[in-house]
């Protein structure tokens, strides 16, 4: 009879994945070590993960801002990612110290590792779309990490409804298919027997030698019981950290100064947003690496005209205002040039102001730029230009894209940063508000930006992308790198994890 | 059942740093780094279970 395609990855399968080899109830006997339960440990974290997002989803973002049973689960969310980190790290050293990649195992720890890179983005797609305070810092500046390499002209961290179809959908998917992968490798060669007894495996690589009692699911049940009191105990005792989105109405109310000098500068073309270039203009060089100008190349993908988008588009909206309405017609029929030189001027000044105060200024030629700054504090103080920065010409809007660079264009936002450590400066990328953990896996990540020559350079973001590509790399191919892969066999870590199997001979 | 929702230690206050050199690391990051490094000893060190049944 002629084998059919069914039939043959049916005999495949149970050649390579025996059904005592994927529900073992025996184990090689040199599995005698706690550190062999951070595996489960791991896999019970994503479970928990999993099982308090689909809560959180089921619920909305409403839900776990505006309850306290909403913020409890979101608590469990957050608590549950803590301990699935701190599990796979574990997980990830003890399998380093014992080179698990030995014997055809290298599938297994580049799996592993990939796993562990996706779940690093996953987890910051979550701090993404926290829709508070923190994310809305943490966006705003990983914006330039993805910018600097090209990415951002595709992967906007500002564009909250991207981030979040990623963070519930894509990257989750991604993270259990590669989990899967990862156990079934497992299962597939075996857990790695101890250094120097590699000679004891049969014919097809797995263990012959003596055996001890073996119960997986029971392993994983016990792991998910002890992830998930856990979290839930983490979460009554600690809870999670939520503080309150900045509006651009807070900010126009707190710091109206601020807020007029950031207008002005948009209007100028000196703001952080107007001066970027790629992706949002042409009007920065954008960073480099060597000679590659990645962010250039990636285009101009989320077009954004400082002086239309921020002032003179939501002025236009504004109804009933003969003296703005004349303000908006000079602006608009002006040159550029001179657009420009009443803008450049009336910043000039206020910088010279005292308190950089609009009201203290005396004199000078600004044309209509008065009116307009002082029109638009007036409708970022009523909270319209809120709307109006969000509005993208439809009913349902979830790119925050606008709001978000404006507001950031000021030093509001950084001051209130500042205050709860979260400048690049302060090592901001990895911490949380409060007294809370935050993501302690960006620790190396964040280092790059402390240290000479990233703290000096213009092209620090792409430099520090660049070298973080080049480590997680070599995580990821740790197997095949010559010195590395031998640093097990000198550190004898592994003969304390293994020393009830050496010492069996003694 | 609403008491246990509430934080019975409330981390929402002005965080704790560690300044050391060029490293500044929040008190809490530490603390996770650390237990890490001590749950990987403890589970490298402490004697794991003989199997009873064999």
């Amino acid at each position: 009879m002629t084998a059919t395609w069914t039939s043959r990855v049916r005999e495949r399968a149970e050649g390579s994945f025996p059904p005592e080899q994927l529900l073992p109830d025996r184990q090689p006997a040199y599995m005698a070590s706690w550190v062999y339960v951070f595996g489960a440990l791991t896999i019970a974290g994503l479970v928990m993960i999993i099982l308090s997002g689909t809560v959180l989803a089921l619920e909305g973002p409403q839900w776990y801002h505006g309850s306290r049973v909403g913020h409890f689960v979101n608590s469990i969310h957050l608590w549950s990612v803590e301990l699935f980190f701190f599990c796979m790290v574990v997980h990830l050293w003890a399998k380093f110290f014992m080179a698990a990649w030995r014997g055809r195992r290298a599938a297994t720890w580049v799996t592993g590792a990939v796993a562990f890179v996706v779940s690093v983005a996953t987890a910051f797609t979550g701090y993404a779309v926290q829709s508070n305070f923190d994310s809305q810092w943490i966006t705003t500046q990983a914006k330039d990490g993805m910018n600097a390499v090209g990415i951002g002209s595709w992967f906007n961290v500002l564009d909250y409804g991207q981030m979040l179809l990623f963070h519930v959908l894509l990257l989750p998917v991604a993270v259990v298919a590669l989990t899967g992968l990862h156990v079934l490798f497992v299962r597939r060669r075996g857990v790695v027997p101890p250094i120097g007894s590699e000679g004891t495996v049969g014919p097809a690589g797995h263990w012959a030698g003596p055996t001890r009692r073996y119960d997986v699911l029971k392993e994983l049940t016990v792991a998910f019981v002890v992830i998930a009191v856990l979290a839930v105990g983490l979460s009554i005792v600690f809870s999670s950290p939520d503080d309150r989105e900045v509006t651009v109405q807070q900010w126009a109310r707190a710091a109206p100064n601020d807020f007029v000098a950031t207008a002005t500068a948009e209007l100028d073309g000196t703001s952080g947003s107007a001066s970027y270039g790629a992706p949002y203009n042409h009007n920065g060089p954008g960073q480099k690496l060597g000679p590659l100008a990645l962010q250039r190349w990636a285009g101009v993908t989320i077009p954004i005209d400082s002086a239309d988008v921020f002032v003179v588009a939501p002025l236009r909206g504004v109804p009933g205002d003969a003296q703005l309405s004349g303000a908006l017609s000079q602006w608009g029929g002006a040159p550029a040039d001179q657009q420009g030189k009443w803008a450049t001027d009336y910043d000039n000044a206020l910088q010279k102001a005292p308190d950089n105060d609009p009201s203290k200024l005396t004199g000078g030629d600004y044309g209509p730029v008065p009116v307009m700054t002082g029109r638009l504090l007036q409708l970022a103080q009523s909270g319209g230009l809120d709307g109006a920065l969000l509005a993208q010409g439809r009913f349902y809007a979830t790119d925050y894209t606008r709001p978000l660079l404006f507001i950031a264009d000021g030093t509001y936002l950084a001051s209130l940063a500042q205050d709860q450590h979260l400048l690049g400066s302060q090592w901001g990328m990895m911490n949380e508000t409060g007294r809370y953990p935050g993501q302690a896996w960006l620790w190396l990540y964040t280092f790059w930006y402390q240290v000479k020559p990233f703290s000096s350079s213009g092209n620090a973001d792409a430099l520090v992308w660049a070298v973080m590509m080049l480590l997680t790399l070599g995580l990821i191919f740790v197997p095949f790198l010559p010195v590395v892969r031998s640093i097990p066999r000198w550190v004898p870590v592994h003969r304390l994890i293994w020393r009830s199997w050496y010492g069996r001979g003694a | 059942m609403a008491p246990l929702l509430a934080a019975l230690v409330n981390l929402n206050k002005r965080p704790y740093y560690i300044h050391w050199g060029v490293i500044q690391l929040s008190a809490a990051n530490a603390v996770v780094i650390l237990l890490m490094l001590v749950v990987f000893a403890a589970a490298v060190l402490v004697p794991f279970p003989k199997d009873r049944g064999e």
